[in-house]
């Protein structure tokens, strides 16, 4: 038997984080801060990495530091576990509960994180519970497009306390707008829109053909016409073969 | 060599093509695809440097104090190729797993990673590049192409902050699909819709809990309605507007239109003349009739006049007609839907009245019951209500309860146990043929004797080896299992026996590789 030697890539000598000067808030990030302390419901739609996770962050330490309460919901619960841990590093164990339908923990605490669900179940069974609660943080919103789970989202901005503050984080999406207007609509109270269409790194996209070869989209394009054409050739070929067989 | 998939090109190559562009996320849509892919790829590449190796080996071998055994037999492999710094990472893993597998990414230790889509929600793993195996995933009820949202919230994990200038996104074009390869657009980015389904629970808690005034609300403002109302508003003024230029353009024509003179008439009567002279429609009865009908019109003088502008103008007239209907088609279709919501939840309120759970608005046992429950509501109310649960040894109720709205696959397979379940198949069968619907009560003794098997102590060995589910599917039923616990102590309310009860199952299903790690 022989040992094969295994490939290996190319090394460039990356991995070192460019300088990234003093840490700065960027123009959305402080637009969605300045709302936010002006006591306005908000929704934030931005690609993913480019920073809502920090508006939340931001926003959870002041409604902390002013003594009352916050809860953050999350999109799955294998989420939620992983924030809670996130939380309580941050702002410290004590400050944070969970509380996700199979897992409770400190759940009088400041700091809540929890799914949807139970929030929606909140509102209906035990608003008293939220008394205290200032805002609650919707993180990726689009989900109320989730045919399952949606209804959560939904009844659970329908029916929240009218005294919390809606905080609406989103991937991008186009009618963004048009989610604030009807939530403005059945709440009735203003809610305001950030849209940061810019991304903190730009994409590039590229495709790859059975050769190895990377194309751009017209270049792709071209690529998967010539091939099914070809295709469509050899089709027709095998089909001239076999009649002359015949 | 080995091309496992048989794909070209195959993930060694494309790992080829993009090795200055490490590390990357590998989205494919099948847990069994990762690690194909993994195995494929660990055949042939190594990336780590002899001083990573070591910090591999040493992180895991702390994860593996922490929970021995946490590989076994079946991650065996996964083990090797962590220290070739490729990995997998699904749903199917155990908890444990997964958490390793994040740590090492975390710590740039990981320069492939295979993986599903869940793993580009939420906590951001940023990669150099991302790479789509294909564009077409099972949504669970077919076989579709990626929607845009869905390509960018994984595509745009592409992009380390401060590492790299872009974030590089890859798809390979399947050169036996071409055709399936993908090209998206966030200018196509679909818009959010409104997805309400009305549930027993939520009309119990309308009615228990909320005014008729808040119910109207959220019947007649809930997104789906809003949309509907904003696109009808919008539908309409534009049909207002067709028709204003409807008319108008129906001015445009002189007092002769479509008379004998009129160039417009004409020309199509010539054609229908034409075509009546052809062989086949000679010989039919009443074409000489209409043949010397239209020669009789034909014989009038056509008016001289600027009939091309007629011609535009009839064109434009045609166009708009056709606008004009398909919205006055959408316009149906909106104002059927836009009761859906009063019908669907008056549906519900009367199978809960059928079922005395209500009367009227009013709230009886079961319905009290069933408030507290968010999963299957019908069918564990009936459970606990027919004496089902109650009579039963703990490990049968923890047999019973982990099937509730558990929807096997078609290949799941599980060992069954020493537990006769046929009871409450025949409770279920009878629900359904009373004209409950089936989504409201779903349930399979499937996993059953992997609940029962737990509650009597068996090790998390011993459940893989009743079965040929994963690791994290086990570890879920069990852990929704626990959920719905819960939510019957609290439905339990002052019956101390019940909630006791459950409250035990529920302790004793909570431990070792089910309990949730670090919290």
């Amino acid at each position: 038997m022989t040992i094969k030697v295994k490939r290996r890539p190319r090394r460039k000598d990356a991995g070192q984080a460019a300088p990234q000067g003093p840490f700065r808030l960027d123009p959305f990030q402080e637009e969605a801060i300045r709302e936010l302390t002006e006591g306005h419901n908000l929704l934030v739609a931005a690609p993913t990495g480019t920073g809502k996770t920090l508006i939340a962050d931001m926003l959870i330490e002041k409604v902390l530091a002013g003594g009352r309460s916050i809860v953050y919901t999350s999109p799955i619960k294998a989420l939620s576990n992983q924030k809670y841990r996130d939380f309580a590093q941050k702002f410290g164990k004590e400050s944070v509960g969970l509380i996700t339908g199979d897992v409770s923990v400190n759940d009088r605490a400041p700091l809540l994180v929890m799914t949807t669900e139970i929030f929606r179940n909140w509102c209906f069974a035990n608003p008293e519970m939220l008394d205290q609660t200032t805002h609650v943080i919707f993180d990726e919103l689009h989900f109320l497009d989730d045919l399952e789970r949606g209804t959560a989202w939904e009844e659970s901005i329908i029916f929240a306390p009218a005294h919390i503050r809606v905080v609406g984080l989103s991937a991008t999406v186009p009618n963004i707008r048009e989610l604030s207007s009807w939530i403005a609509d059945v709440r009735n109270q203003e809610v305001k829109v950030i849209i940061e269409k810019r991304r903190a790194v730009p994409l590039d996209l590229y495709w790859i053909s059975a050769q190895g070869e990377t194309y751009n989209e017209p270049g792709a394009r071209e690529y998967i016409r010539q091939r099914m054409e070809m295709r469509k050739g050899r089709w027709a070929g095998s089909h001239n073969d076999s009649a002359e067989l015949v | 060599m080995a091309n496992l998939t048989g794909s070209n090109p195959s993930c060694s190559e494309v790992i080829n093509s993009i090795q200055d562009h490490l590390p990357a996320l590998y989205f494919t849509f099948s847990r069994g695809k990762t690690e194909l892919l993994a195995d494929e790829l660990g055949r042939e590449w190594d990336f780590l440097l002899h001083s990573e190796k070591t910090r591999v080996k040493e992180i895991i071998g702390e994860a593996e104090k922490a929970q021995p055994g946490l590989f076994g037999t079946r991650r065996a492999k996964l083990k090797q190729i962590l220290a070739q710094g490729i990995a997998y990472h699904h749903a199917g893993l155990s908890p444990a797993i997964k958490d390793l597998v994040e740590r090492l990414y975390e710590a740039r230790l990981i320069y492939v990673l295979f993986c599903t889509e869940t793993f580009a929600v939420g906590v951001n793993f940023p990669a150099a590049s991302t790479v789509f195996e294909s564009c077409r995933k099972w949504d669970g009820r077919e076989f579709r192409g990626l929607m845009n949202r869905e390509f960018f919230q994984m595509a745009g994990r592409a992009g380390r902050r401060g590492f790299d200038p872009v974030g590089m996104v890859y798809s390979r074009i399947d050169d036996r699909f071409p055709e399936q390869t993908g090209f998206y657009s966030e200018d196509d980015i679909e818009p959010v819709r409104g997805r309400l389904t009305i549930s027993p629970n939520t009309v119990l808690s309308l009615l228990y809990w909320k005014t008729d005034e808040e119910i109207n609300l959220y019947l007649e403002k809930n997104l789906a309605v809003y949309q509907n109302n904003r696109e009808s508003w919008k539908i309409k003024r534009e049909l207002g507007e067709l028709e204003k230029r409807l008319a108008e353009i129906g001015g445009t024509f002189c007092r002769e239109v479509d008379t004998g003179s009129c160039y417009m008439l004409r020309s199509k009567l010539k054609k229908e003349l034409r075509s009546l002279s052809r062989k086949n429609k000679r010989e039919r009865p009443g074409t000489g009739d209409r043949r010397d009908e239209i020669r009789k019109l034909l014989k009038i003088q056509q008016k001289r006049c600027n009939h091309r502008a007629c011609s535009d103008a009839r064109r434009k007239q045609f166009d708009m007609l056709e606008r004009k209907s398909r919205i006055e088609r959408r316009i149906r279709v909106l104002g059927s839907h836009s009761r859906d919501y009063e019908r669907e939840f008056n549906g519900v309120w009367d199978m809960l009245e059928d079922m005395s759970y209500v009367k009227g608005r009013k709230l009886l046992p079961r319905g009290i019951f069933a408030l507290h429950l968010h999963v299957e509501e019908i069918l564990v109310t009936e459970l606990v209500f027919n004496g089902f649960i109650r009579d039963m040894p703990p490990a049968q109720v923890a047999a019973v309860l982990a099937g509730v709205d558990y929807v096997p696959g078609r290949d799941d397979f599980v060992e069954p146990g020493p537990y006769d379940l046929r009871e409450i198949d025949l409770l279920r069968k009878s629900l359904l043929r009373s004209g409950i619907p089936e989504n409201f009560c779903v349930w399979s003794s499937l996993p059953g004797s992997l609940a029962a098997a737990w509650y009597e102590g068996a090790s998390f060995e011993k459940l893989l080896s009743m079965t040929n589910l994963q690791e994290g599917d086990v570890f879920s039923t069990i852990r929704r299992e626990i959920d719905l616990l819960r939510q019957i102590e609290r439905a339990a309310g002052e019956d101390v026996e019940l909630r006791r009860q459950m409250e035990n199952i529920r302790r004793v299903l909570d431990r070792d590789e089910i309990a949730i790690p670090g919290i």
